[in-house]
């Protein structure tokens, strides 16, 4: 616990000071993005790295946070900060009910149910065409159907914060959230939980033996999970101010798994590590874009073959070589020192 | 009356093709665990090779046919050797395999992008004309479809059941161990399935695109389809997915018909999920019913 | 030890274990023509681990295994089996979802096994008559004793000249132990080499040729099983016994 809040406050200060010492539209921009997905991933890895449950359905988790809260807004005229928390908490009973239709199976099963979830709901949301109600002479659909859901407005920052700021206020919305969705996944995967799924993994026979229940322990990840990222998705849909279908897109979802896969299954730090390494990636092929996805899938191919533990299981490993060849050399000098700094 | 028969007809014609896309896929899935997401893609590169051997290099139909199967055979076999070989001793084979080919299929998709474009195209390796069944057109090519994917199930099936080969691919996937005591080269039979099954999809791919158009990402649905078909029909029956695929083109055509043709996706997938919480293996599968 | 023409296998220095944790510490032992030889001593000492070496399906970090006077270190399993080294593993590793004729025939499934397959077949199906009448069972479905006699006709449609049997009475009643008992004793009248691991001595006094003792890796005794009572403090050490 220590250690990661010593790894986590560093990078706390660090994103609280960036905005500030960078006040530009562009940097502002990509980071308040990258905290939203990062948000999503560090929830997926706790679904997917610790619990084992292989669910492509994140993205429908969040849409769903994202749709609830801009139709909230839209159709009740909610504000935003309180359609967000119903849009969370949407979000999880989804989550729930994909949840008890699909953790009884094994593990493909999960994967192709959960993207079938995914893909119904796109089609849904891209097939609305019937009348919901009149703007002026267009006609508008309750999903937003193509075009997308918008006229919710925002979170209102540029009614609260001086021009000059009012960028940061999502900014710091969104680190929020991404903040609170990692301490959660800290204290789940340090927590007696955490643990018990160490212990399926380990020996399912004794975990069993000891009345260690998967189905009851999946199932609350599961739902939990899909709180912060259904904020997530309010976030994304308060920043943007429309809510669209292009969430559901295969490839978004696919962007999402490599930045998980990419950084690092079942680690703390990895969809951080993922996020970040991504977005760079993103960036820096902007210039090839027409060749994105062959980057994209060489990427997955590679870690998966070569690298299934990703980055931060690199990082971790070149931490431990680091310490052992520290102690060694220290072994060399005096023996006995080592020993007793061990107790 | 007509209706039934109009339904009947679409159903048929929808089952038939999910039954076609269903083949390559539940053979590498059902027979050696590889849930391959680049399926899809191989499906493409079969109907794109038919395309530019017909096109470019003015192929008969036959023979483009030829060329379209060498390339499948060549994309499952590179899958293999890229692929699936490094994986087979890794604890999660399962899901790394799925992630794994999903990154195939990302590089399928752009380098068949970049080299035909995103437009559609027509498929020029084809039966042209058709026949009016109740009031409905019925292409020959949907005939030559249902008449293909019978036949290619059966066959798969037959070389399943009753071939040395077939029987080297079961003992693979219910005892690797085994398999290898008895003297069976188990890489060799994971080359041989995969590239059996991009063959399959590579002639899929072709018979699939006369009746769509090609398009780089025209694999995709066809998949989800015949994943949703395995799923029902449980793993690894032949005979089981064929049902299982007639059987979901006839719901889909008629919610089509009844409900709106935007209900149809939804309602199948409904039933899928009523089906596995009824069975988890599938309405024709045999897996024991694990504990946890 | 043995060393001469009749040697059928042997293991020199063999060296091996999973991932970090070493199984085999330099084993070393010799199987002459004909021979029934039987390795004793405690569990996780790492006599499947030896089996398993011999016969391909775990690959030895060190030391030297020849089988006919050709070394086969290293090379696959299935390369191993069309030598002639049939391995009949521990738990049987039946193919649960075929017939028992199916997995007879798998047995059979190199191409100079297949050749002989039909006559193999009458053979087997005479050795244990239980199976021909259950030949269209399907293999999940059968008794303990039942499949165990599958495992070994599987093995014995191979066809070869080296038998290695993990544990045979392993989880069996005693009368089913007794029967694959005798149907080891009349395999070996029929010429096999048998290499077979047991934990009950009392059950190998009367067969075995000859004893190896087993522990922590290494072989520590050798010798005729009737000696092996002479020798309590081995007993006493290293069976618990």
């Amino acid at each position: 616990m220590r250690k990661d809040v010593a790894i986590g406050l560093p990078l706390l200060v660090l994103a609280i000071v960036v905005p500030f010492a960078w006040p530009t539209r562009y940097v502002v921009e990509e980071m308040t993005l990258f905290f939203i997905w990062a948000a999503v991933v560090t929830q997926w890895n706790l679904v997917f790295g610790v619990a084992g449950v292989f669910s492509l359905a994140q993205m429908a988790i969040f849409a769903i946070g994202g749709y609830v809260t801009g139709m909230l807004g839209l159709y009740l005229g909610w504000s935003l900060w309180l359609a967000m928390f119903a849009g969370g908490l949407a979000a999880v009973v989804f989550s729930a009910l994909v949840g008890v239709a699909c953790l009884r199976l094994r593990g493909a099963y999960v994967a192709l149910l959960t993207l079938a979830i995914t893909q119904t709901m796109y089609l849904l949301i891209i097939t609305d065409t019937e009348c919901f109600y009149m703007e002026g002479v267009t006609c508008r659909n309750f999903t937003g159907g193509t075009r997308g859901l918008t006229g919710y407005g925002d979170f209102g920052f540029h009614q609260l914060l001086p021009h000059k700021y009012a960028a940061f206020g999502d900014y710091f919305l969104a680190l929020a959230v991404l903040c609170t969705a990692t301490a959660f996944s800290v204290f789940i995967i340090r927590s007696p939980v955490g643990l018990a799924f160490k212990a399926l993994r380990d020996n399912t026979v004794y975990a069993i033996s000891r009345g260690i229940g998967r189905f009851k322990y999946q199932l609350l990840v599961f739902a939990a999970s899909a709180l912060f990222t259904g904020l997530a998705g309010a976030v994304y849909a308060g920043h943007f101010r429309v809510m669209g279908a292009n969430t559901l897109y295969l490839s978004q979802t696919l962007f999402l798994l490599s930045m998980m896969i990419i950084g690092g299954v079942g680690q703390i730090w990895g969809p951080l590590l993922g996020a970040a390494a991504l977005m760079l990636v993103d960036e820096a092929l902007k210039e090839v874009v027409e060749w994105r996805l062959l980057g994209l899938g060489l990427m997955l191919v590679v870690f998966v073959v070569v690298w299934p533990k990703g980055l931060a299981g690199g990082v971790e490993a070149i931490a431990r070589r680091w310490r052992r060849d520290s102690v060694r050399a220290f072994a060399a000098v005096r023996p006995e020192e080592v020993a007793s700094a061990k107790e | 009356m007509n209706t039934a028969v109009q339904i009947l007809v679409s159903g048929l014609t929808l089952g038939a093709m999910y039954a076609i896309s269903t083949i390559g896929l539940s053979l590498a899935w059902g027979a050696v665990g590889v849930l391959n997401m680049a399926q899809g893609g191989f499906l493409v590169i079969g109907g794109y090779a038919a395309y530019a051997g017909a096109t470019y290099l003015g192929l008969s139909a036959p023979l483009a046919l030829a060329l379209s199967a060498l390339a499948g055979a060549a994309v499952g076999a590179a899958t293999y050797f890229f692929v699936i070989r490094f994986m087979l001793d890794c604890d999660n084979f399962e899901t790394n395999v799925i992630i794994a080919t999903v990154g195939l299929a990302l590089i399928f998709e752009n380098v068949i992008l970049q080299a035909f474009g995103a437009y559609p195209l027509r498929q020029p390796v084809r039966i042209e004309g058709g026949v009016n069944i109740a009031a409905t057109y019925v292409p020959y090519e949907s005939i030559a479809i249902l008449a293909a994917s019978v036949t290619a199930m059966m066959a798969v099936a037959w070389v399943l059941a009753r071939t040395r080969m077939g029987r080297a691919i079961r003992a693979v996937s219910q005892n690797r161990a085994a398999a290898l005591l008895m003297g069976v080269p188990v890489n060799t039979v994971y080359l041989q399935v995969l590239t059996i099954s991009g063959v399959l999809a590579a002639l899929s791919g072709v018979m699939l695109s006369t009746i769509t158009t090609l398009a780089p990402t025209m694999g995709y649905d066809p998949m989800l389809k015949a994943f949703i078909v395995c799923v029902v029909a449980g793993l690894g029956n032949m005979y089981g997915a064929l049902y299982a695929a007639f059987a979901l083109g006839i719901l889909e055509a008629s919610v089509q018909f009844f409900l709106g043709v935007r209900f149809g996706f939804p309602a199948m997938l409904l039933l899928i999920i009523l089906t596995l919480v009824w069975r988890p293996y599938g309405v024709f599968g045999r897996g024991v019913t694990q504990r946890f | 030890m043995r060393d001469d023409a009749s040697t059928v296998l042997e293991v020199r220095g063999l060296v091996a274990g999973y991932q970090d944790h070493e199984v085999l510490r330099g084993m070393s032992l010799a199987l002459g023509k004909g021979e029934l030889v039987t390795l004793i001593g405690p569990n996780g000492h790492g006599k499947t681990t030896l089996l398993r070496c011999i016969s391909g399906l775990v690959r030895p970090s060190g030391g030297e295994i020849r089988f006919g006077g050709e070394s086969i270190v290293g090379r696959r399993a299935n390369e191993i089996v069309a030598r002639g080294v049939v391995h009949i593993p521990q738990g049987d590793l039946l193919f649960p979802e075929m017939t028992v004729a199916d997995n007879l025939m798998m047995g059979a499934y190199l191409p100079s096994a297949n050749a002989a397959a039909e006559t193999r077949l009458k053979e087997v199906y005479e050795l244990l008559p239980a199976l021909q009448e259950r030949r269209f069972q399907i293999a999940s479905t059968l008794s303990g004793g039942e499949r165990r006699m599958l495992a070994i006709g599987r093995g014995l449609m191979s066809g070869g000249q080296l038998l290695l049997v993990d544990e045979p009475s392993l989880g069996l009643a005693p009368i089913a132990i007794e029967h694959v008992y005798s149907v080891i004793s009349s395999l070996r009248q029929r010429g096999w080499t048998i290499l077979l691991v047991e934990e009950n001595v009392n059950r190998i006094i009367d067969i075995a040729d000859r004893v190896y003792l087993l522990d922590a890796g290494r072989i520590v005794w050798e010798g005729a099983p009737h000696t092996l009572f002479d020798h309590q403090e081995l007993l006493e050490v290293y069976l618990g016994s």
